[in-house]
């Protein structure tokens, strides 16, 4: 277990590596002199350059690529244009209530697509089966952002318990300071108020941004378990005596999560896009706003930082997953383990 | 002798797409206390819906018992509440499934997936075990199925034991809650003949030793002759035939009966056909073939070692030949027949094919007219969304065909394999086993090959299906003056198709010559276990099989006791 985790954990540095370059050669490619956009139309010319020698953009490339990286590994991204501020401690802000969100929303996903796939695959072709297969299907055709101006339609306006807007209401008087997760902080501080109320503000940004991948995951997990069901080995257990619970769960399960676990990783990827546009509607104060804004102003040193954090949020989430099937599948971590 | 299990006058039936279908017909079975029984019939028969009655795993609906009753023990098995009749799973009845490969979860440890067996067991009679006590009473069952490393056969996967092992596990694994009738669905036939043959004889013994009363379900009537006390002959549903092991093997009455038996490729004796043909010039000729793989292993995934696949192998194949290729699981056979095909390049030695090199000749079309493959599975070797007409285009396409000439070839071809014309059209699921593997064949002569590779082309057929696709395997040889390479584990079959064999051992061949020779007069050990393994139909074969001691059954074969190094 030991190697192979070392194995992955060797492999996403290089992934990282490979990203920040890219990242690098693509923001040198978008046109636009972030100089000329950060000064305003009316500065002159000599400012212009003036600025532009500051920044190191007029630098080779692979000078401007040496500062760049020896910079990443102290885990200085230089200076936001837009705030003039380190763009570090500018994402760090920003980065723990984007992270809760993504977070709720992933465990929400799992809580709320398997079980009901495996209902899916128990019920196959009754009612049940067309109901979660109608549900399933709108989740995934429903883009991320209508479902959430509904959501705040219905859920908030009408019904009134869930907030519109924010992560916890200003009166509480607040502040996350150990891990910067309101949920979590309120738990250790003992304040079960904050907790519930962080709670009812993740709700429905968390459900606008779960709709796709439950929809998506649960379809995978209901195929993946019909497909397992007409294994010997189910037959089998169930001829020994295994009660049903325990032959669905222990026995089918474990070996049909590998398809629906390996998706929800990928779809990691599309969760961080989606969860720019629901901030935006929900007024998240997360990275996805602030990702905005600076993509906007051309923000280079921002833009860069956002996308790589994006990207480290992808890679160890896949990380994870690869660990979770690890666990799950002995068969991943014998073959990587022997490595072949 | 009181009847253990008692079935009367069972008729089950299907619903399926709004139809209404009766796969059991009035089935009478029974099993006394002590008895091994059998019930033998091809796929389709229904045996396996019967099994699956017994123990309670047929789904209902679709299937539904229309008519009769099954007693087990004094209780009726249809009438019993569900509970208690998940109270006999197991601890009253239990199953040992054909495949061990697939009859385990892959991602629970052997000891996890016993260890719920003992435990729900447990709790549906109300006792309770303690953890530790569990594990001894798990590694006491391992050494009854001569396993002794018991702590380590727990800790393992499934994919870490050996086919073998696996078997017995499973064996194990049944016996766990102690129940009094076993049912064993085809045990061992998934396995290499030599390991079948330990199988067969550790569940003769058990069942003695434990008291357990057996019922066999098989389509190897080898299979039977050493594991039945009575038989039960099962076609479309109707148990058409019933009576002790000699009554039905001495004097089978019933015509399917007879057929059956008239099927099965004797190994010795009146009944053995020999394929006599003398070639004049070689068409492949394999000279000092030898291939390595690399291993790899570590945070690398540096080469650490090599597996010699085939060592220092050749042969020569005559003009005309049925040139079988023998041996188990991992000998290398599949190895060399790829290398034939150019499809694998040998890391040393040189392969001839109708006198050229195969170096620059393999992938040319040249290449291709002059030697084409038959797989085993028929199933998977064809595409399920083409039409046999489409199928048998493919190649012809490749080689130049018009599509006017491509119509005449297909319709001949269909002719060559005795299928009807309108066959064309059809989609390989609504065609049977035979043929399909008849479609295949048909593929792969499109081209006017003067080589057959034949990839074990009957092994996932019926043995009555089997010899017709045998007996079209010598029509056309004959006709288009084809050689075979025939690559398969049925030595019985091997006797009466092939006019030469070779016997493969860990990538060697240990021994070759002409079918009679190998046969009659073996000289290897290796040939001699495998020969002495196989379960055949009659005394006469029996007592004409080679002796092989112990000591040298050693020699060349593991047991399948042992846990490999992995």
């Amino acid at each position: 277990m030991f190697t192979y985790l070392f194995k992955r954990a060797f492999t996403l540095l290089f992934v990282l590596l490979g990203l920040a370059v890219l990242i690098f050669v693509i923001a040198r490619i978008v046109p636009g002199d972030p100089a000329r956009i950060a000064l305003g139309p009316l500065a002159t010319a000599e400012q212009v350059t003036k600025l532009q020698n500051e920044m190191g953009l007029n630098d080779p490339y692979p000078v401007q690529l040496w500062t760049y990286l020896s910079g990443l590994v102290q885990g200085d991204l230089g200076k936001s244009l837009l705030t003039s501020r380190p763009v570090m401690d500018d994402i760090m802000g920003a980065l723990p209530a984007t992270f809760e969100l993504v977070l709720f929303t992933v465990v929400l996903q799992i809580l709320i697509s398997i079980p009901l796939g495996v209902i899916a695959a128990i019920y196959r072709n009754t009612w049940i089966d067309s109901v979660l297969r109608v549900i399933s299907l709108l989740g995934v055709v429903t883009p991320g952002f209508v479902l959430a101006i509904i959501l705040q339609l219905i859920a908030a306006h009408y019904l009134g318990f869930f907030p519109v807007t924010g992560r916890i209401d200003p009166g509480i008087g607040f502040s996350a300071e150990i891990t910067g997760l309101l949920t979590i902080d309120g738990l250790i501080a003992g304040r079960f108020d904050v907790v519930i109320d962080a709670l009812r503000h993740l709700f429905l940004p968390a459900i606008a941004l779960a709709a796709a991948g439950i929809g998506q995951v649960m379809r995978i997990t209901r195929t993946a378990m019909i497909e397992v069901s007409s294994r010997d080995f189910v037959e089998a257990s169930r001829a020994y005596g295994i009660p049903e619970r325990v032959v669905t769960f222990r026995y089918m399960l474990r070996v049909a999560s590998v398809a629906p676990l390996t998706i929800l990783g990928l779809e990691f990827a599309s969760l961080i896009g989606n969860a720019f546009i629901v901030e935006f509607v929900f007024s998240w104060p997360g990275i996805a706003s602030y990702g905005v804004r600076t993509i906007l102003q051309k923000d280079l040193n921002a833009v860069i930082g956002v996308v790589l954090v994006s990207g480290v949020f992808f890679v160890v989430a896949n990380l994870a997953i690869d660990l979770l099937l690890g666990i799950l599948d002995p068969r991943h971590r014998i073959r990587a383990g022997r490595g072949s | 002798m009181s009847r253990l299990l008692d079935i009367r006058d069972l008729c089950i039936g299907f619903d399926a797409y709004g139809q209404h279908r009766r796969v059991l017909h009035n089935v009478d079975l029974h099993v006394n206390e002590g008895e091994r029984v059998s019930l033998i019939g091809q796929s389709g028969s229904g045996k396996t819906v019967t099994m699956r009655t017994i123990i309670g795993t047929l789904p209902m609906p679709p299937g539904k018992v229309e008519q009769g009753s099954i007693h087990y023990n004094g209780q009726s098995l249809l009438d019993l509440n569900k509970q208690d009749r998940n109270r006999l799973k197991g601890t009253g009845i239990s199953i040992v499934l054909q495949d061990p490969m697939l009859s385990f979860n892959p991602v629970l440890t052997i000891g996890r997936q016993m260890d719920d067996v003992i435990r729900y067991g447990d709790m549906r009679l109300g006792i309770s075990r303690a953890r530790t006590e569990r594990r001894a009473h798990m590694i006491e069952t391992l050494k009854k199925v001569q396993l002794t490393d018991g702590n380590r056969v727990l800790d393992s996967y499934p994919m870490m034991l050996s086919g073998g092992m696996r078997q017995r596990v499973l064996i194990g694994m049944a016996l766990l809650n102690k129940p009094r009738l076993l049912i064993a669905d085809e045990p061992g036939t998934a396995l290499d003949v030599t390991t079948q043959d330990e199988i067969l004889a550790l569940l003769n013994r058990l069942v003695a030793e434990e008291g357990l009363s057996l019922l066999l379900i098989t389509h190897n009537l080898g299979v039977v002759r050493e594991m039945a006390d009575r038989v039960y002959v099962m076609e479309r549903g109707h148990i058409v035939e019933t009576g002790t092991r000699d009554e039905i093997f001495d004097a089978p009455k019933h015509a399917y009966t007879r057929q059956l038996m008239a099927a099965v490729p004797p190994l010795y004796g009146a009944g053995v056909k020999t394929t006599r043909h003398e070639g004049t010039h070689p068409i492949i000729n394999v000279n000092a073939v030898t291939k390595t793989f690399e291993t790899r292993s570590g945070w690398l995934n540096r080469v650490t070692g090599n597996f010699r696949a085939v060592s220092n192998v050749s042969l020569t194949v005559q003009q005309g030949d049925i040139f079988g290729i023998a041996g188990e699981s991992g000998s290398g056979k599949t190895t060399l027949a790829k290398i034939i095909m150019g499809l694998t390049k040998p890391s040393l030695g040189a392969v001839q094919i109708d006198g050229r090199l195969l170096d620059g000749f393999a992938g040319t079309q040249d290449f291709r007219k002059l030697i084409q493959i038959v797989y085993q599975n028929p199933g998977s070797s064809l595409n399920p969304r083409r039409t046999v007409g489409d199928q048998l285009a493919v190649p012809l396409k490749f080689t130049g065909f018009d599509k006017t000439a491509t119509k005449r070839r297909i319709s001949e071809l269909l002719d060559l394999v005795e299928l009807p014309q309108n066959y064309a059209a059809m989609y390989p699921h609504e065609l049977s086993g035979g043929q399909k593997q008849r479609v295949a064949i048909a593929r792969a002569l499109s081209v006017n090959p003067k080589i057959l590779v034949l990839d074990e082309p009957t092994s996932a057929l019926d043995v009555l299906v089997q010899s017709t696709v045998i007996d079209l395997l010598h029509d056309l040889r004959r006709e288009f003056d084809l050689t075979y390479v025939f690559i398969s584990h049925d030595l019985s079959l091997m006797r009466n198709f092939c006019n030469r064999v070779a016997v493969m051992l860990r990538g060697e061949v240990v021994e070759t010559g002409p079918v009679a020779e190998i046969f009659d007069t073996p000289q290897h050990p290796y040939t001699r276990a495998l020969l002495s393994a196989i379960p055949v139909i009659s005394p006469e074969e029996d007592a004409r099989k080679p002796k092989v001691s112990k000591e040298e059954r050693a020699a060349v074969l593991a047991t399948s006791t042992e846990l490999e190094d992995t």
